[in-house]
């Protein structure tokens, strides 16, 4: 619910200084660089041949619909996306929501759940190359009930899900804590209405939890889906989008378009057609999901 | 505004200006001496001071050393280079001259090459179109590692490693029967930028080329093909896998052989030092026929066009040529050795049995095809080894259109730029 | 704080379910810090040491520091006005404005990484720490998350505070952002982790050993052409990771301190 607030000049002048700091930002080092990103896709540009760079018109559009790379690419782009998010944003919940109430060394459970986010990417991948591979960690273990001596980076049917595994491993923790910083915004009062009203656990979740945190849910999914759809560094460092491209992300295909074969007005497109995908979701999920506490607060 | 948001704001303001006083490092100081802007990949502490003696043999030139990493080094270069603010000397692995050369951003150094021509091996990388744009620095080929207890256990001689492909395949088909987690021989899989040195030794042993002198794309013809059949039918008794995984067997024994690099010795000595192994040249097809041929990798100096101390650069690069230069940073790196044909008699390198191996080996050693497009050519036969050791196709079909997409991507750079 | 989900008997079993949690969570930290204390020579600090030692790793420690205060201070600031923003006014093109803050995060950076070199080299700015911090002062995901935080929290103190005559800045400062400490807090920890392990963007603006953060450093020190140099790799890992568990812990006890005020009046 926002107020009419606009109508006054003091509101208005207010609202233009709050995001005068941002926009300030933005115009000054994003507003070039968008604009030549998105200039290249229409050109043919080599960075050891600036003086050589020339108009292609859309012809690197249409590229994209005959590169099988692209295609295959795009497919486990998408897969990638579909098959982390949702787990990745359950599980989060589902770890906030274990971390409700009076728990002994409740900062220890947090701090425990947070490590994964502290390192950095490469590292992490480096760590499960190590743990996918046969002699590694998971085979061992797996060798105890008879099941090791898989290469699952190796094998193109396994890359790609042990690839998703990891990533939700490394964000389930961060999201949880988003959640759970959420959790503080809901008024004290609907919990006790409702328990007043006998409700169980299920029930109170469903009408006090979940709707109060529809505003932090669309957040996470808007910016799980965003981040996911750049994988790159994990796959880059495991499996270089082998074996057999199973592992070829959008990201990576970009990457390899401009810093190995030097043809940046292709690897625009591709960046573009990630930004594309990524604002068709993100657009869909902020419409769906407007502010809650005026709808959906339950008996507040 | 309220004190609070003022507050903020001054806060803020104080912590940028302190950022603002600390940047800029060196500015205010007023220096005479010409800059020579260099950047490379090995570890500063190496190269500084041989910049130094340089320094301090030319007192009218500065040396700004930058080390890059060779993950994103080479976006470095390529942002330098679109915004005009590329070094002068700057360090180029071999595969990437030719498309550096092609695109005309490299100083034509022949004038130098002609003194050098018989000094320093690895020149192929560094000529395109008659004319040579740049200088070996450090080189390193890859040869054949083998276990000598896992031989003995297989009933083999230790002391006569495989020569020849027969012997290589039986030696592999031995070690591998052995225990069901010993394997015979590494494949590298799974992994994209390696593929093609491990395969091509066998190619280029069998007399198979990619592109010949004309620019025809041969790799289809006979004898690559029967190379990439010999490694199929080697896959048999490998492992194929990552390198790191390979490494891991290979230094608690459970991997007869594996092709791999001079770094090996360092690593192995200080973690299997109990390691009982042995280096040798890679195997020709027969003992008649072929060469014990293996691939190698150069890392060259080039000077950037349209650098204002071209001269004073090509300087510091024969400076850090020079052999000694080059056998300091060889050691240190434990990786290479110099380019220099001077490193073929140096004890140091002579004495230990496994090192002779590796500057034995740099004698037959390709290095990839001097081609502009040969980033995109890799990729293609990294592809093609790939789909043919997971048994997707046979090796004939994978050549063929290897050997299109080849042409292709040869087209592509028939024209000159500009 | 009375009310919980699931309090009582359950509690038993959500404790052993948080510990199975964070045993799966901590196993690749552990795992890491045996790795890089495990030397040749058998257990030691070698590689710590080499680390500390190699090039001046004090003076990255120093930049990081620095651009990670920067930035921070940048971000809390900016964000929290910016987000506030979008969630309490209706602005003229407000969607699509919106639209144009994320829109930063949602193109890949690597194709923004040579116009932004050519950017900061026309500005003068490559190899300053302008460089390192300017363009990352207000970050989208800062902005979203406040946005989102205030959009599940009733604008009636606001209002209140409006009535008496209150402007609107010290509305912001002095009655939304106590309220916000959670996702503030939350901003604070993201920005950091960001920032402090950012590798790409302060590599590629910067080409003195002086101007190095750390996650460079750390990688020149152990990256080989051929071969990953884990020992060295993981302690600088361990020496990089360190400070941010600092901030977190500093950090995450704002999530709950926000809980009982200025909530049920």
């Amino acid at each position: 619910m926002r107020s009419n607030r606009n109508k006054s000049g003091a509101g208005r002048s207010a609202v233009t200084l709050f995001l005068l700091p941002w926009a300030v930002v933005y115009g000054a080092f994003f507003v070039f660089p968008f604009l030549f990103s998105f200039a290249l896709g229409f050109l043919s540009y080599n960075p050891l041949n600036v003086a050589g760079t020339h108009w292609v018109g859309a012809a690197n559009i249409a590229r994209l619909f005959h590169d099988p790379d692209f295609a295959q690419a795009l497919r486990n782009t998408i897969l990638f996306v579909v098959g982390t998010v949702p787990v990745t944003t359950v599980l989060a919940l589902g770890v906030a929501l274990l971390l409700r109430g009076r728990i002994p060394g409740k900062d220890f459970f947090k701090a425990g759940l947070f490590l994964p986010s502290i390192l950095s990417v490469v590292v992490i991948s480096l760590l499960f190359k190590l743990f996918y591979a046969p002699g590694g960690a998971l085979n061992r273990a797996l060798g105890v009930v008879g099941l090791g001596g898989h290469g699952w980076l190796t094998d193109p049917g396994t890359a790609l899900p042990a690839v998703m595994a990891m990533d939700v491993w490394a964000a389930v923790g961060y999201y949880a804590v988003i959640f759970y910083a959420a959790f503080a915004a809901i008024p004290d009062e609907l919990y006790e209405a409702a328990e007043l009203e006998g409700a169980g656990f299920f029930a109170t979740l469903r009408h006090v939890t979940l709707p109060m945190l529809r505003p932090t849910i669309g957040f996470v999914l808007v910016i799980n889906t965003i981040r996911s759809f750049q994988v790159f560094v994990e796959v880059l460092v495991m499996t270089q989008g082998g074996p057999l491209g199973s592992t070829n992300t959008l990201v990576l295909h970009l990457y390899e378009t401009a810093f190995r074969r030097l043809d940046y007005g292709y690897a625009s497109v591709i960046a573009y057609t990630v930004f594309v995908l990524s604002g068709i979701f993100s657009i869909v999920v902020i419409r769906r999901l407007r502010p809650g506490y005026a709808t959906g607060g339950g008996g507040a | 505004m309220n004190r609070r948001s003022r507050q903020a704001i001054v806060a803020v303001a104080a912590v940028l200006s302190v950022a603002m006083a600390l940047s800029s490092p060196g500015c205010g100081r007023k220096d005479e001496r010409k800059t020579i802007r260099f950047w490379q990949f090995w570890d500063i502490a190496v190269i500084r001071p041989m910049v130094e003696q340089f320094e301090a043999e030319h007192k009218d030139i500065r040396v700004e050393v930058e080390q890059l990493t060779w993950k994103s080094g080479l976006e470095k270069i390529q942002a330098a280079l679109a915004s005009g603010t590329q070094p002068d000397l700057c360090e180029l692995g071999s595969t990437w001259v030719p498309r550096f050369s092609y695109e005309g951003v490299l100083e034509d150094l022949t004038a130098l090459y002609e003194v050098e021509a018989d000094s320093f091996l690895m020149w192929d990388s560094a000529i395109w179109k008659g004319r040579v744009y740049g200088l070996p620095w450090v080189q390193g080929s890859r040869a054949l590692f083998y276990n000598r207890d896992l031989f003995r256990r297989a009933g083999l001689d230790p002391d006569r490693p495989p020569t020849t492909w027969a012997e290589l395949l039986d030696a592999a088909s031995r070690i591998d029967a052995l225990s069901p987690d010993i394997y015979g021989f590494g494949q590298n899989l799974g992994e994209r930028y390696v593929l093609y040195k491990k395969f091509m030794a066998f190619a280029w042993g069998n007399g198979g080329v990619i592109l010949d002198g004309e620019g025809k794309v041969r790799i289809a013809e006979a004898p690559t093909r029967e190379a990439l059949e010999f490694y199929l039918e080697l896959s048999k008794f490998s492992l194929k896998e990552k390198q790191e995984v390979l490494d891991h067997h290979f230094k608690t024994g459970k991997l007869g052989m594996q092709i791999s690099g001079a770094w090996n010795l360092g690593n192995y000595a200080i973690e299997a030092p109990g390691l009982d192994y042995g280096v040798a040249l890679v195997p020709k097809p027969a003992a008649d026929r072929g060469v014990h041929a293996s691939f190698a990798g150069a890392e060259m100096l080039v000077v950037f066009k349209g650098s204002p101390v071209r001269d004073d650069s090509v300087e510091l690069a024969r400076f850090l040529r020079q052999y000694q230069r080059a056998k300091a940073l060889s050691l240190a790196a434990g990786s290479v050795f110099p380019a220099s044909r001077l490193a073929l008699e140096d004890t140091t390198f002579t004495r230990d049995p496994k090192l002779r191996v590796f500057m034995e080996q740099a004698l037959t050693s390709y290095t990839a095809p001097a081609h502009p497009g040969w980033i995109e050519m890799e990729e293609v036969i990294n592809r093609t080894v790939e789909e043919v050791l997971y048994g997707r196709r046979a090796p004939r079909w994978c050549l063929e259109s290897a050997a299109e997409e080849i042409e292709k991507i040869a087209s592509k750079f028939e024209k000159q730029p500009e | 704080m009375r009310s919980v989900q699931g309090a009582g008997a359950k509690r038993w079993l959500r404790l052993a379910a948080l510990v199975v949690v964070v045993v799966v969570m901590a196993y690749p930290l552990v795992w890491m810090v045996s790795l890089s204390l495990r030397t040749p020579e058998g257990v030691g600090w070698r590689f710590y040491r080499d680390v500390w030692q190699a090039g001046p790793f004090d003076r990255y420690f120093v930049n990081s520091v620095i651009v990670v205060v920067v930035v921070l201070a940048g971000n809390i600031v900016f964000c929290a006005m910016a987000g506030y923003a979008f969630a309490r006014y209706r602005i003229p093109g407000g969607s699509f404005l919106f639209l144009l803050v994320i829109s930063t995060i949602m193109l890949p950076k690597q194709i923004v990484l040579v116009p932004m070199y050519i950017l900061m080299q026309k500005l003068h700015l490559l190899n300053t720490y302008w460089a390192l911090t300017l363009p990352f002062l207000a970050d989208p995901f800062n902005i979203f998350l406040i946005r989102q935080y205030l959009h599940a929290i009733p604008p009636d103190c606001e209002e209140a505070a409006r009535l008496e005559g209150a402007g609107e800045f010290t509305i912001l400062f002095r009655i939304v952002m106590p309220m916000m400490r959670p996702a503030l807090a939350v901003v604070a920890i993201h920005t950091c982790l960001i920032n402090w392990n950012s590798f790409l963007f302060p590599f590629i603006l910067t080409h003195t050993t002086s101007m190095r953060t750390l996650p460079v450093g750390v990688a020149l020190l152990s990256q080989g052409a051929h071969s990953i140099d884990w020992g060295h790799l993981m302690a600088g890992a361990v020496i990089s990771a360190m400070p941010v568990v600092v901030a977190f812990m500093i950090f995450q006890r704002h999530i709950i301190s926000g809980l009982t005020t200025g909530m049920s009046r």
